[in-house]
């Protein structure tokens, strides 16, 4: 009965239940564009009648809102992805309902209560298998930890305002460890993340193509943690 | 394929919208490459966001997919950017489902659905590591396919395909891989195999038939050299077009298509009878859907997808039989769903207010008119049948309503056009703009734009208008300045097409096989992607025409007898000859024909075809 008295038109829903999915976008689902991804979930959710909160204004919109872009042909599985529902479901139903609409590469993990505000993000940490042209894995990683110990790595930085300036990116790249793996360097990194200071793994990749003086042969990246600014991850 | 999908990882992320390329999507499928015994490439001449919009390759994907030993994969043209990543590291032209090369598949086909995506066929068999002349490709497969709307004269193209087939695909396809699955254990030669399927009712082999010509160039024979050939080559026609396979999901791109919604096809034909329009009557006959059968195709088709909108698909909507109940059932269902019900080709003057009302509710767009010549005489001519009042009445109520925006579509250099047409197209525009302000002050919106869009009238085969000479670039030219200096008011803006699009498209629609060379010349040059504005080059064009002796206005210019044998003459489109004579002859009159619901005028098209005006 309850649910009767409900208006059809789901825009004037105003009770909305928050939801927080972790979710894995890998594989050949890691070149869909973050605007394509948007387009990609309604069409989830619609598949899997989720029943998707609609914004209030003169444009109602379904309500999802990803926290931290994830750079075109990035893997992970640590994306996060908030969503606001008319019904109150259990968390591990909306999961499997979605997860059987989903493309290939992609799943949600798990779904949950949003505890922390967007704004905690702080970092996010990443794995990067990689060489360069005419380079071992383990020259590319020998050639990497030089590439970390310079005192300055200076980048281009384009902005409205100036201009082109020069931005030193060395006092946020912190390299984790290395390693190698079937010929390629495997490099983990922490860099900062979110609304304030955010900074691209290819942004550290071209300034050491310019330190090493040669193009990327083969390049995997990772999205491993998204964390707060006391190392805690996000959730 | 592992090798493959490994170098194409690596390109994507130097590329425009890498989804394009690397498949995935919801609703593509995926099979058991040991349990496949057929294995189907169907390519689209065009690039993904074309292609992915094309409701035919929907239709035959499903089909052939839900056979469960067949597979069929989508292949598209890629921009001119990956395709040089792609041949600066050898990658062939794959498949978007298994990411296996196309080469190995047993069978290639193409949907041609217009003559500026030829050249994208020569690019994406070369892409594929194939010779791209049929005679050059000795083996069996793979077998190199042709269908679509330019099939009804493939001449041109004809040097490049193994086969073609002509009309509906919804049965032919499966016959025709039916057949082959049932002779490939026996490893028949490709003349084999093509000289069985030849037998196959609409299936064209264009290598059995000898072309011989006049001293003045035109055709003086087209003689089949095998006894499998049969003489005339009849489309294919699905009678039972309610009961027909219709899928029942789509592949959901990720990336942004032309026309990204569900799509339902209503009816299929046209009662018209518009004398410009291949369309209306390649065809024909004009069958429909039941509204039960379109409501629960939307149905389905809009939970399985996930889009938020559908659409309609038809050559003219409106036409359905059961026009309102059809809509008002349809609306009761996307309303609930919140789901955007659009309604492209629709006559407004034929539905009730309540439906216009409804359906203007969900958005506000612009109104849109066809009618293709500034005057009545000249829209007489042509046999369109839409009066100046009906187009007036229209604007008054819309303009009342709000509205700001008129869109007018013409074309210039239909036959027997006069200045005096051409200044009517200025008129109508004029006294569009005139009715808004007729409009009282507080009905209407804040301004008006009238916008008028001229393209260039290009004569095609199986229409009335198949004997006419298509207008030089020199006679469109005096229009269109003509037409410039009638305008007055700011109020109307006015775009052309760009002509020397028109004038190719006018080549190669009526052209015969010796144009092949042309083509392959001017694909040599580098013209791929002709219909792309940034890619068109018109002069390669012309160096290839020059350096192949081919003099395009004995194409494209020329009036042919009603008894010239026309490179076309051996393809059964329904319609008869004699059917389109009497046409062309009403149409120097000025004399209208009445469409196939007012009764019928004697196309040819036989009762049993299906059609619903038909016997």
């Amino acid at each position: 009965m309850a649910e009767m008295l409900q208006p059809k038109n789901q825009n004037l829903r105003l009770t909305k239940y928050e939801y927080r999915l972790v979710f894995s976008k890998e594989g050949r689902a890691r070149y869909i564009s973050h605007l394509d991804l948007l387009r990609t979930f309604q069409r989830v959710f619609k598949r899997a009648g989720i029943p998707l909160w609609y914004t209030q204004g003169f444009n109602p919109h379904a309500y999802m809102m990803f926290p931290l872009a994830l750079s075109l042909g990035t893997d992970s599985r640590v994306e996060i992805l908030d969503i606001a529902l008319t019904e109150k479901l259990p968390f591990d139903e909306v999961r499997d309902r979605v997860n059987r609409e989903m493309p290939e590469g992609m799943s949600i993990i798990s779904a949950g209560e949003p505890v922390m505000k967007h704004t905690e993000i702080a970092f996010a940490e990443y794995e990067i298998r990689f060489c360069m042209t005419g380079m071992t894995g383990s020259e590319t990683e020998e050639s990497f930890l030089r590439f970390g110990e310079q005192e300055k790595i200076e980048v281009e930085k384009r902005t409205k305002k100036r201009g082109i300036n020069l931005v030193d990116i060395r006092p946020h790249i912190n390299i984790l460890g290395t390693d190698r793996c079937e010929g390629l360097a495997v490099i983990s990194l922490r860099l900062p993340a979110g609304t304030e200071f955010n900074l691209n793994t290819n942004v550290v990749i071209e300034a050491f193509e310019s330190f090493c003086g040669s193009k990327v042969d083969l390049i995997y990246t990772k999205r491993t943690k998204i964390l707060t600014k006391d190392l805690e991850n996000f959730i | 394929m592992e090798e493959i999908r490994k170098k194409v990882e690596q390109l994507l992320l130097k590329t425009q919208k890498p989804a394009r390329y690397i498949g995935g999507e919801h609703g593509s499928v995926v099979k058991d490459k040991s349990k496949v015994d057929v294995r189907f490439a169907f390519c689209f001449p065009d690039v993904y966001d074309v292609g992915m919009s094309h409701l035919g390759m929907k239709i035959l994907y499903g089909l052939k997919n839900a056979v469960p030993n067949y597979w069929c994969e989508r292949v598209f043209m890629p921009e001119k950017d990956f395709e040089a990543l792609m041949r600066e590291n050898n990658i062939p032209l794959y498949a978007l489902e298994s990411l296996d090369p196309i080469k190995d598949f047993d069978f290639i086909g193409f949907t041609l659905q217009y003559e500026l995506s030829f050249t994208n066929v020569l690019e994406m068999l070369d892409l594929a590591g194939l010779p791209v002349y049929a005679r050059d490709r000795k083996g069996l497969t793979p077998i190199v396919v042709g269908g679509g709307p330019c099939v009804c004269n493939p001449e041109p193209i004809a040097a490049f395909f193994d086969l073609f087939i002509l009309g509906e695909g919804e049965e032919v396809n499966l016959e025709l891989m039916r057949l082959y699955e049932k002779m490939k254990p026996s490893a028949p030669t490709k003349e084999e195999f093509l000289r069985e399927a030849a037998k196959i009712e609409g299936i064209y082999v264009p290598q059995f038939y000898d072309i011989a010509y006049n001293e003045d160039g035109t055709v003086a024979s087209i003689t089949p050299n095998v006894p499998e050939a049969k003489p005339k080559i009849r489309k294919r026609v699905i009678a039972d077009f309610d009961h027909t396979y219709y899928p029942d999901t789509f592949v959901v791109p990720f990336t942004g298509i032309v026309h990204d919604r569900v799509v339902v096809e209503v009816l299929r034909g046209c009662i018209r009878g518009c004398r410009f329009c291949q369309a209306g009557f390649i065809y024909r006959p004009f069958r429909e859907k039941d509204i039960s059968t379109i409501a629960s195709e939307t149905k389905t088709l809009c939970e399985q997808t996930g889009y938020e909108e559908v659409s309609l698909s038809s050559l003219s909507t409106s036409d359905h039989t059961k026009i309102t109940e059809l809509l008002t059932t349809l609306s009761d269902y996307t309303d609930k769903e919140n789901i955007n019900l659009s309604l492209p080709s629709l006559r407004i003057d034929t539905m009730s207010k309540e439906i216009v009302d409804r359906i203007a509710a969900v958005r506000k767009s612009g109104l849109t008119f066809a009618p293709e010549a500034g005057t009545q005489r000249l829209r007489d001519v042509i046999n369109k049948n839409l009066t100046e009042d009906e187009i007036l009445r229209t604007c008054r109520l819309a303009f009342a309503e709000g509205y700001q925006t008129v869109k007018l579509y013409f074309m210039l250099g239909l036959p027997d056009e006069t200045d005096e047409d051409v200044e009517g197209i200025a008129e109508l525009a004029q006294k569009v703009v005139e009715l808004y302000y007729q409009t009282p002050k507080e009905q209407r919106g804040k301004s008006v734009q009238v916008s008028v869009s001229c393209a260039t009238f290009v004569p095609k085969p199986f229409t009335p208008f198949e004997f006419e000479p298509q207008a030089t670039p020199e006679q469109i030219k005096h229009k269109q300045g003509h037409l410039l200096d009638c305008i007055g008011s700011k109020k109307i803006k006015i775009s052309y097409h760009q002509q020397n699009v028109s004038v190719l498209e006018g080549v190669l629609a009526r052209g015969d096989r010796r144009l092949a060379e042309a083509i392959y010349c001017a694909w040599r040059k580098g013209c791929t992607l002709d219909s792309w504005d940034e890619h068109f080059r018109f002069d390669l064009w012309q160096e290839a025409f020059a350096e192949c002796g081919t003099d395009t206005a004995f194409y494209a210019n020329r009036r042919r007898s009603y008894e010239e044998i026309t490179p076309w003459s051996h393809l059964d489109y329904l319609v008869s000859h004699e059917f389109f004579v009497r046409e062309n002859k009403k149409a120097h009159e000025a004399k209208t024909t009445r469409n196939c619901a007012e009764g019928c005028s004697g196309c040819g098209i036989k009762k049993e075809c299906g059609g619903v005006y038909c016997g």
